[in-house]
């Protein structure tokens, strides 16, 4: 099975793509320390300068190195969409499988409980606690993450009561297999899919919340990101910045989106048309 | 509940919306040091010591949850001393503007990307339609700031052709005709940044889930009917390819939402997102959490109504309430 | 009337350096007006017992124990008496008809030979006597004047008989009358062999032709390596053999009437040897055990001190083969066994199952026998599924009891699962299913042995997928372990699901329509493959499958399920020879082609689940009066407890068997 996912993967043009991104993301993040001549939070250079071989992207209004200000923010948007997408992912598998696995009254209650945190607008929410208690990023993210496993729980657990009903599990059960056997041998292997695309779907939104709240400006105003370097330029705009100072950020961010986005439309087609057979 | 249904689960609103009158009635109280004392902080704003009085005054009466919930209905939504006028007053005039943007924005792209991938569907395989998929794929991965930007600089800086803020100009005497004209000039833009941000997707998924219905034994039936390819399209396909794109809008309100405010603030554009913006930067605490929980009961009021909706359009559907 | 009577016959031969155990402790009992069959394969001794009789036996032969033939205690018996009694009072047609005529003597002259030499009769008379018996025998007199070498196999073979029964002796011994004998000499011997029984005779016959013993005789002794093994009414030779090695023996038997596939037995006989053990100065010391070649005498010596059948028996526990064991009586039967016959591998009693509303199984109750395999058939929706998994421990009726292995089932499940999982083999219908996609076919066979915790070590595991997959017929390449279900075919696949059901050495398999998903030429080669497993392993196996024809192919017992309940139950040559039932009359006939016979009666449609009033075939049945409706019947024994069928009107009545069910080669 994987041996045939793997040819198509390597064949479809989104997902090379998408990795060919995500290659280039990662050499910048890892980088850094040697691209990024000078210190993000250096203000003594001249401010709105414009690019030069020694500022590549100018200085902002505020005396700091854009281009090292850029490279910070993309890692901090990566960042925290990983933590999010990843802690999104692990809460959704696990009450997914709860609910699959236990049924009954356990299920009845964290469906309940999901059908209430999808109808709440989890941005509000994340507004509201944002600007009351300008928490830390790394809270913000798994406040999000706890409001949206809703989606992947559903899916997981969908999927994961169909696998259980299989006959392979069926006759696993007969040869004396745990729970914990078959929750690990056999349905976790067969949610593999199911993985790959709701954290690309979880990371996706939650890069997308980063840039988004960091540009209304609540999140720390000392925190490098992509979107509060489009929201400070974006006063300036007025000024010839729009190649320096302007673009650079709304490019990475949309690269970056797309990133996640176009592997997350090549995992569907590769996987979805088994996800329907089984 | 397996992929196909949705459930017609009302509790589930009336709880959201209970859960956010909560959060925006406690929330505050759990702000480390005094409501009051931070409002408004890092802001221009300073009061004096009697309208500190005030206010503190103010909402220790109005302690208790009931209350909070009885006010909120009355309209009873507090001052602003940043902008100086009562909080209903702010909110409920930015609201128009913000129904016109999202709403027409909405409406628009649906219907066109409805449209658009009805027809892409149909006429499977020609390259309009492959070039059509992968162009509307890309664009799709792009967020609303970078479009809304983008559009911004090029029409409104570089070309001069749309204004770059606001809803209307201000101070200009004009007859209705007139009004209109400067509306929709003002309108364009972030109209435009919403659309492009919204129809990718409406025309992806409808065009998906009409591939999928297409390949229906039904439609051969009508056909064999003699029924109009009109009608056979319209009719009786696309019909079927209607709900997954109803659905994906109930789904996807949070982007949408976020999208919205950021379309908004890039533009200046007096909707409830450029209200939000202000109110943040500031730290006006009341009017964020009227804005807030305003907008939260609004986006339950129209999900609740789309799951009426789903209802009509899907009589598979199943009622557990 | 007189009997010859032998009781704890040993005989041993002796040569140089080794002896051979011919006879072990053998008891019999001929009695008049009766035919014993010596029922064995060679090296069992059965000619020995013959010759015994006779007193033929070499000068190198040890004799102990008694053996009266009348009055005389022959091992005692000096040549004169022997002369006394050869051929007046017993007489014996040997092996190998042909060989025993003198070449160079008319026939007359060696049929009247006796008659001269003993009784000195005149000649004339004898020749007159010789002729009268020549022609009784269906030969025309003037073959007398040929030799031997001019006669057919057939005309021998009654030139012989006739040549025995010239002085009317009381008691015959027939070692292979019919051997190579055609279709038509067969019956004429078989015929005069009964009339000689008739006439008050007491006969043995010695034969390897099982056939001709159930036919002919009235009881039969089988005997295994120079020991009885179990004696049985003769009827009871295919429908309810008792002792592991009757039934084996009843399957590696191409018979008219039972339609099983050959089958064998597994291992091999070897041959029982006392030998002189060097420890002891050369002295013989009465320790023996089975060698077939010299290289055992090496590998240290290990007596088989219990029972001889032991390496090749289906059920063997550890103490078959330490204790011996003695002829030991069992209802009609007498059975050598430790374990008291075949036992119940399987008990289940009053199972039933109810899904919902739907009552899925009624109240059922059936045994397993080791080392049979039962088929269990019926249509979509009869429950045979349902019972199935419930035999298999998969599946907790709501009400009755479960025994396996003499255990309780439920008691043993809820204490340890595991140790039961690994005594029972499941094979399901569709391979793909039964299988995760993401396993290799080396995962998927080690399975059960990674979760029953088996051979922690993995070159254990390793060993014993690497042995499964030889069984089933399939590649140990690694290149092959690594594939994916994805890249097998159904047949081999459903091949690694074999594998995966046997790697764990379970004593019971439950297949569940096994070969359904498969293409005919694919079915064939699986089921082959399958039955060879099942004798070569001693398993015991439940085959649920739709087809009457392969329940025919495969099963030694049949079990017929309609609505969720066993309607008729009992030896596969009973339920598809004379179906007791009327619906498994009406599956019979549709397998055949008599639409018409199939289609008759009121033609009701099928009942959905379990009608709780009554019997689930009254709608369309024929003989159903209106006590049919009420509830459903009680099972009645069509033959002494082993053919079972449910209905208040059963086809064929009662059986009515003639015959006394008692053997009497033993008296006490």
């Amino acid at each position: 099975m994987h041996r045939n996912t793997r040819k198509e993967l390597s064949a479809d043009p989104w997902f090379l793509t998408g990795a060919a991104i995500v290659l280039v993301v990662v050499f910048l993040i890892a980088a850094t320390p040697w691209l990024s001549v000078h210190d993000p939070y250096d203000m003594g250079f001249q401010p709105l300068s414009p690019s030069s071989s020694e500022h590549w992207l100018g200085v902002n209004d505020g005396g700091m190195d854009i281009f090292a200000e850029l490279l910070l923010g993309i890692r901090n948007t990566v960042a925290f969409g990983l933590v999010t997408g990843m802690t999104a992912l692990v809460i959704g598998v696990i009450i997914g499988l709860v609910c699959a696995w236990f049924g009954g009254l356990t299920d009845d209650v964290l469906m309940r409980l999901s059908d209430i945190l999808l109808a709440i607008p989890s941005v509000m929410i994340l507004i509201l606690v944002a600007a009351l208690f300008r928490p830390s990023p790394v809270a913000l993210g798994l406040l999000l993450a706890v409001m949206a496993w809703p989606t992947t729980a559903k899916a997981i657990r969908a999927q994961a009561l169909v696998i259980r009903k299989s006959l392979h599990i069926q006759a696993a059960r007969q040869m004396g297999a745990s729970g914990t056997y078959i929750i690990g041998r056999h349905m976790m292997p067969e949610l593999f899919p199911l993985y790959l695309i709701g954290f690309a779907a979880k990371a996706r939104m939650a890069m997308f919340m980063e840039a988004s709240l960091s540009f209304l400006g609540l999140f720390d105003p000392s925190r490098k990101s992509l979107g509060m370097m489009i929201n400070y330029a974006l006063k300036y705009y007025y000024l010839d910045i729009w190649w320096n100072w302007l673009l650079p950020p709304i490019l990475c961010l949309t690269l970056l989106i797309m990133m996640v986005t176009f592997l997350a439309v090549s995992l569907e087609k590769v996987f979805d048309p088994r996800l329907k057979m089984l | 509940m397996n992929g196909s249904r949705r459930r017609y689960y009302i509790p589930a609103y009336l709880f959201a919306a209970l859960v956010m009158m909560l959060a925006s009635y406690s929330l505050p109280r759990w702000l480390p040091g005094d409501f009051v004392t931070a409002m408004y902080s890092s802001s221009h704003v300073t009061l004096n010591a009697d309208q500190e009085q005030d206010l503190k005054a103010y909402y220790t009466e109005r302690q208790g949850f009931g209350r909070y919930v009885v006010d909120f209905f009355t309209l009873h939504w507090g001052y602003s001393y940043a902008f100086l006028t009562p909080i209903s007053e702010l909110i409920l005039g930015a609201l128009p503007w913000t129904l016109l943007l999202m709403g027409g924005a909405h409406l628009l792209s649906m219907i066109l990307g409805f449209i658009a991938g009805v027809e892409a569907a149909w006429r499977r395989g020609g390259i309009i339609e492959k070039a059509g998929v992968g162009t509307m794929t890309l664009l799709e991965g792009i967020p609303e700031i970078g479009t809304g930007v983008i559009l911004l600089l090029f029409f409104a800086l570089h070309l001069g052709w749309l204004p770059a803020s606001g809803g209307e100009t201000a101070y200009a005497a004009h007859s209705a005709g007139s009004w209109l004209l400067d509306l929709s000039r003002h309108l364009a833009l972030p109209l435009a940044t919403l659309f492009l941000a919204y129809f990718p997707g409406n025309f992806l998924l409808t065009r998906g889930s009409m591939v999928m219905v297409l390949k229906q034994q039904f439609l051969e039936t009508a056909r064999a009917k003699g029924l109009p390819p009109a009608r056979v399209r319209y009719g009786h396909a696309a019909r079927n390819a209607l709900l997954p794109m109803v659905t994906r809008f109930g789904l996807r309100i949070a982007f949408m939402v976020t999208g919205a405010l950021v379309v908004e603030t890039i533009y200046s554009y007096p909707g409830l997102g450029t209200l939000l913006f202000n109110a943040i930067a500031v730290r006006d605490l009341p009017l964020i959490q009227g804005i807030v929980l305003f907008s939260s009961l609004i986006v339950l009021f129209v999900n609740l109504g789309l799951e009426f909706v789903y209802s009509r359009i899907d009589p598979r559907v199943n009622h557990a309430s | 009337m007189e009997n010859v009577v032998v009781r704890e016959l040993s005989v041993t031969y002796r040569a140089t350096d080794h002896a051979l155990l011919a006879l072990d402790q053998v008891d019999l009992c001929l009695e008049s007006g009766r035919i014993t069959a010596l029922v064995g394969e060679s090296g069992s001794g059965k000619t020995t017992l013959g010759k015994t009789l006779m007193g033929l036996l070499p000068e190198y032969a040890e004799v102990k124990g008694t053996v009266k033939v009348g009055d005389v205690d022959i091992p005692n018996a000096s040549e004169a008496e022997w002369n006394e009694i050869r051929w007046s009072q017993i007489a014996m047609v040997f092996q190998n008809g042909p060989q025993n005529l003198n070449p160079v003597h008319r026939i007359i002259d060696q049929v009247a030979e006796p008659l001269i030499r003993h009784h000195a009769a005149r000649k004339t008379e004898a020749m007159e006597q010789a002729r009268e018996a020549l022609e009784r025998m269906g030969l025309n007199p003037s073959l007398g004047r040929r030799f031997p070498h001019e006669l057919s196999g057939g005309e021998i073979q009654r030139a012989l008989l006739a040549m025995a029964l010239i002085m009317d002796p009381e008691f015959l011994i027939l070692d292979e009358p019919t051997a190579a004998l055609d279709a038509m000499t067969k019956a004429f011997v078989s015929r005069i062999i009964l009339e000689a029984r008739d006439h008050g005779k007491a006969i043995l016959l010695i034969t390897h032709d099982l056939d001709l013993a159930r036919h002919i005789a009235d009881d039969l002794v089988m005997l295994y390596l120079g020991q009885v093994m179990e004696t049985l009414p003769a009827k009871d030779l295919f429908s309810y053999p008792r002792h592991p090695y009757t039934l084996a023996l009843g399957r590696s038997y191409p018979s008219l009437e039972t339609h099983r596939d050959l089958g064998g037995i597994r291992g091999d006989a070897f041959y029982r040897v006392i030998h002189r053990h060097p420890q002891d100065n050369g002295m013989v010391r009465p320790h023996s055990h089975v060698i077939g070649d010299a290289s055992s005498h090496e590998n240290g010596h290990t007596p088989p001190r219990g029972c001889l059948f032991q390496p090749r028996c289906t059920q063997a526990v550890a103490d078959c083969a330490e204790k011996s064991v003695p002829l030991l009586p069992v209802e009609n039967h007498q059975i050598r066994c430790l374990r008291g016959g075949i036992v119940t591998a399987l008990d289940l009693k009053g199972v039933d199952k109810t899904y919902g509303k739907v009552k899925a199984l009624g109240s059922t109750s059936l045994s397993l026998r080791a080392g049979e395999i039962f088929c269990l058939v019926g249509e979509t929706g009869s429950g045979k599924t349902t019972l199935a998994m419930i035999a298999a421990g998969v599946l907790p009726p709501d009400r009755g009891s479960r025994t396996f292995e003499d255990r309780d089932m439920d008691r043993w499940i809820k204490e340890d699962y595991r140790s039961l999982a690994r005594r029972i083999g499941v094979i399901y219908q569709n391979p793909a299913q039964a299988v995760s996609h993401r396993f290799s076919v080396f995962d998927l066979v080690a399975e059960p042995l990674r979760i029953q915790k088996e051979g922690n070590r993995g070159e254990e595991i390793e060993k014993r997928v690497m042995a499964a997959l030889r069984d089933v017929h399939l590649s140990t390449e690694p290149a092959f372990l690594q594939r994916y279900p994805h890249e097998l075919n159904m047949g081999a696949l459903q091949r690694v699901c074999i594998a995966r059901a046997l790697v764990s050495r379970p004593s019971m398999v439950v297949a569940d329509e096994p070969t359904s998903s498969l293409d005919p030429s694919v079915q064939a080669k699986v089921l082959k493959m399958m039955l060879d497993l099942q004798i070569e392993k001693g398993l015991t196996m439940l085959f649920i499958t739709h087809d009457l024809g392969l329940a025919r192919k495969i099963g030694d017992r049949i079990g017929v399920m309609l609505a969720g309940r066993l309607v008729e139950a009992g030896p596969a040559m009973e339920v598809m020879g004379r179906p007791a039932h009327p619906y498994t009359r009406l599956l019979i006939a549709g397998a055949r082609g008599e639409f018409d016979a199939a289609a008759a009666g009121p033609g009701g449609s099928d009942p959905g689940g379990i009608d709780p009033s009554g019997c689930p075939f009254v709608s369309r049945c024929e003989r159903a009066r209106s006590s049919c409706s009420l509830d459903f019947p009680d099972p009645v024994n069509m033959d002494e407890g082993h053919h079972l069928v449910w209905c208040r009107f059963p086809l064929g009545g009662s059986s009515g068997r003639p015959g006394p069910s008692q053997p009497r080669v033993f008296q006490k």
